[in-house]
């Protein structure tokens, strides 16, 4: 794959850029990583919508949407994660490559400009963010909480994590709460969009045709003079389960969802995530798993039954979807193909399929922007790059035994449940 | 070999497009550089389709649901599924059906030639038996429970169903857990014997990959096959819609909405397209003046989007998103479009519009399953892609002036929305 260059440009911001004339679009993206925190969370979620929003050049909305449209539908777009405990926000542009623009645009240097006009000389005056913008984006945000109720999947997979991790940082959702967002005012904004700039450790990611020369420019200038203190990331790794926690809601659904929660024993930076990963995609990653052949197909109980691996806080999550009066069943079915991983019921052609199954994840993502972003980018915590050739590498040198232990590292810790109201009823 | 070759010279890519000889379309578009390949075989049969006749005979009416059910149990062979054999090969394999189409493909980035063979078998390959089909029931019945807890999916449907009298794109694709309960093998091989002749079918490849080897394992796969007519019968559907509002009580935070212009379904070419697309991006998109006012009016969030939905016999353009008040958003739309049909679009609009439209189809060559996806969706639609791309940049202000002018009736749309008991619309 195209290789990657890092630069270190000032304390503790880094340029990576990848080159590649493969593709009709370049994307530069600005990912900001700060501790999560439920002091913080909330206004920096609330920051990113409005830095998205406006800038000194472009001062509303409407100038900046019709100026991105112009340049052929570039994208400015922000986002909020969480990365194991720290939150990121990540800011990016992305547009098409010059070559072909229909009048001999340059939207490569547009876009770079623009980029770093919304970070550092947002739409502020008298040491304050515009009141409308933040007003709007206010809403959104509390619109987006209130929007995660809509889909239950997603709902009950939250519930999952806050009742998991209640007592962890981890706990915190990635937009914080719906009160903390209410009390930021655009007075308060300034000083979090001044401390993000200051303590955030950030990481700079290019992929496009050309040089990315006067980003890097732009960039390392504005630092140098900046007075950086970035702040030391770190996510706490629970390895013992204790008494399982269980929680059940009853809502008006038609079908229950069951989600349990596993301590993996295992995460970033440990060697054993390559085990652990293989594993759960043996568990229930791919449609030849155990879940998805027995689970679903052979005991018909559900459409989906997946398993997924959180390298960063070392939890691997089980979701499906069911008829109420299954969820016991379900449950038992997914504990016994745990228990069968546990004591290695695994054939060879479950590991070497699953195997292929990773290594041509990995391998296809060397094809799009998103995906050579994404490569990088969830190894950034991580003690250097490892390129596609390396992590299958790694994944075929994987044993049995190890996966084995991996599976004897799973801890059972919170199962949740949302159940059909009226059925729980009657 | 009877093959075109299709240049664009502003994307600065090619395709060929091969009629084999088996009577199966076959689209090819190398990607160089790339390592990974993208595979799609589809034949224009989904959801709509469930009254039709082979060569004059008999008219066959079906369950509703029973395209995708078949897509689902077409997987199955009598020696195991196709995931299992997928799973030598390390391809990544998925099938969906639509209104008007059901596909199936596999990405991979190594043993290409296998897995097409794969994909080429089992597709030609049915096997239906009682205990198969009735093992499905259960897993189908979990997916269209999912969609019934899903507020996007049934704030669609329930638009579907108050606009269209009759034509079967008001049904939800999966159909009921009652009328899946209908379907039996010899249904299915009704379906299946009289959509999957491969003259009514396609296949897109693009990526690591070359004319010659896709070529060859279709000779190898394909045997010459017998064309048959196949007749879809759609009762008269009136112009008019049917309801212009309906609401359903659910489970949710925030109430979401669906308002939907039915409109003539006369079907579009590249260029009928290309305005469009145009056009409602000049209207609705965010630089649009309309997104900005229902915004500063606190109606919509940036969930909102708007498409055209279209397809034979059913053609509609849906605005909607998240709303806590959807009956002003509404109000707000219908009234915009209103008076800019009364006072014309605006020549900044149009240039913005038409950059943007332009930039999003050539961004989109990026992509190998964008690639597969967007060439067979224009195959069923008689449409070329390039030939579109083409249409977007050669696109005039007065061709969307007057595009507009035949459209968006605001008397002839449904307003659908989901909400908490609680809230007032």
């Amino acid at each position: 794959m195209s290789s990657i260059n890092r630069l270190n440009i000032a304390e503790g911001v880094y340029f990576n850029s990848v080159r590649d004339s493969r593709f009709k679009t370049m994307k530069l993206s600005a990912n900001l990583f700060v501790p999560l925190s439920a002091e913080t969370a909330s206004a920096n979620a609330l920051l990113a919508g409005v830095l998205s929003r406006s800038c000194k050049a472009y001062p509303d909305f409407t100038a900046l949407s019709r100026k991105l449209s112009a340049l052929y539908g570039a994208e400015l777009s922000v986002s909020t994660t969480k990365v194991g405990e720290n939150q990121v926000i990540s800011v990016s542009a992305s547009g098409l490559d010059d070559r072909y623009a229909l009048d001999g645009d340059s939207i490569a240097a547009e876009l770079s400009a623009l980029l770093c006009g919304v970070i550092f000389e947002p739409n502020v005056k008298d040491d304050a963010f515009v009141s409308e913008e933040v007003e709007q984006e206010r809403r959104q945000l509390l619109d987006v909480i209130d929007s995660e109720y809509n889909e239950k999947r997603i709902y009950a997979n939250g519930r999952m994590i806050e009742i998991m991790c209640a007592d962890e940082v981890f706990g915190v959702k990635r937009y914080g709460t719906a009160e903390k967002i209410k009390e930021t005012t655009a007075q308060s904004l300034y000083l979090t969009w001044q401390n993000l700039l200051k303590t955030a450790v950030i990481e700079i990611m290019y992929i496009g045709d050309s040089a990315p020369d006067k980003a890097v420019e732009v960039f390392t200038e504005t630092f140098s003079k900046m007075n950086r203190q970035p702040a030391k990331l770190h996510t706490e790794v629970i390895r013992e389960a204790g008494k399982i926690k269980r929680e059940t809601e009853a809502v008006d659904v038609s079908q229950a969802k069951l989600v349990m929660g596993f301590r993996a024993g295992v995460a970033v930076p440990e060697k054993e995530i390559t085990a652990t990963a293989l594993m759960c995609a043996i568990l229930g990653g791919t449609a030849t798993s155990k879940l998805f052949c027995n689970v679903r197909e052979k005991q018909s109980l559900c459409y989906y039954c997946a398993a997924r691996y959180d390298k960063h806080k070392g939890v691997v999550v089980i979701d499906s979807g069911v008829e109420t009066e299954n969820v016991e069943k379900l449950e038992r079915g997914i504990l016994k193909e745990v228990e069968d991983m546990k004591n290695g019921v695994i054939s060879d052609f479950e590991i070497d399929s699953t195997k292929m199954a990773m290594i041509n994840v990995y391998q296809s993502s060397n094809d799009t922007v998103s995906g050579i972003e994404a490569w990088y980018s969830s190894q950034l915590l991580q003690d250097g790059f490892k390129t596609i050739e390396e992590a299958c590498a790694k994944i075929n040198a994987v044993t049995k035994e190890e996966i084995v232990a991996a599976a004897n590292k799973l801890q059972l810790d919170t199962v949740y449940v949302l159940t059909n109201q009226q059925e729980v009823k009657s | 070999m009877n093959m075109t070759e299709i240049k664009s010279a502003r994307a600065g890519d090619s395709y060929y497009k091969i009629m084999h000889s088996s009577g199966l379309t076959v689209y090819v578009y190398p990607k160089e550089g790339y390592q990974s390949a993208y595979a799609i075989i589809g034949t224009k049969y989904g959801s709509i389709n469930n009254c039709f006749s082979v060569d004059g005979g008999e008219k066959i009416t079906v369950p509703d649901g029973i395209a995708h059910y078949l897509e689902h149990k077409l997987f199955e062979s009598a020696e195991g599924d196709a995931f299992t054999r997928y799973a030598e090969t390390g391809a990544s394999a998925n099938a969906y059906t639509s209104f008007e189409k059901t596909c199936y493909l596999f990405s991979c980035t190594d043993r290409f030639d296998e897995s097409l063979v794969i994909l080429l078998d089992f597709v030609r390959d049915p096997y239906f038996t009682p205990q198969t089909v009735q093992k499905e029931q259960g897993i189908i019945g979990q997916e269209i429970k999912m969609y019934d807890d899903a507020p996007d999916w049934r704030v669609m449907f329930n638009m579907l169903e108050n606009m269209y009298h009759t034509h079967p794109v008001r049904i939800d694709i999966a159909g009921t857990v009652e009328s899946i309960a209908e379907i039996t093998a010899e249904k299915l091989y009704d379906c299946y014997n009289a959509f999957y002749n491969l003259h009514n079918m396609a296949l897109c490849v693009s990526g690591n990959i070359t004319v010659q080897q896709v070529m060859a394992i279709c000779d190898k796969m394909l045997k010459p096959c017998e064309k048959h007519e196949i007749t879809s019968y759609f009762e008269d559907e009136p112009y008019e819609i049917v309801n212009p509002y309906v609401e359903q009580n659910f489970p949710v935070l925030m109430p979401t909405f669906n308002l939907g212009f039915k409109e003539k379904p006369d079907a579009l070419d590249e260029k009928k397209l290309a305005q469009t697309d145009i056009l409602l991006s000049m209207l609705a998109s965010p630089t649009s003046k309309l997104y900005r006012e229902l915004m500063d009016n606190n109606l919509i969030n940036n969930s909102f989007s708007y498409e055209l939905f279209e397809g034979p016999g059913y053609c509609a353009v849906i605005f909607g998103g998240e709303s806590r008040a959807p009956g002003q958003a509404a109000e707000m739309i219908k009234q915009y479009i209103a008076k800019v049909k009364t006072e014309g679009l605006d020549r900044e609009d149009f240039d913005i519009a038409r950059k943007s439209v332009y930039g999003d189809i050539v961004s989109s060559l990026n992509s190998v399953s964008s690639i597969s996806n967007t060439i067979m969706s224009y195959h069923f639609s008689d449409n070329e892609l390039f030939a579109y791309i083409d249409a977007v940049a050669d696109t005039t202000f007065e061709e969307v002036s007057e595009r507009l002018s035949e459209m968006l009736d605001v008397c002839n749309c449904t307003l659908s929305v989901v909400k908490s008991p609680d809230t007032e619309v």
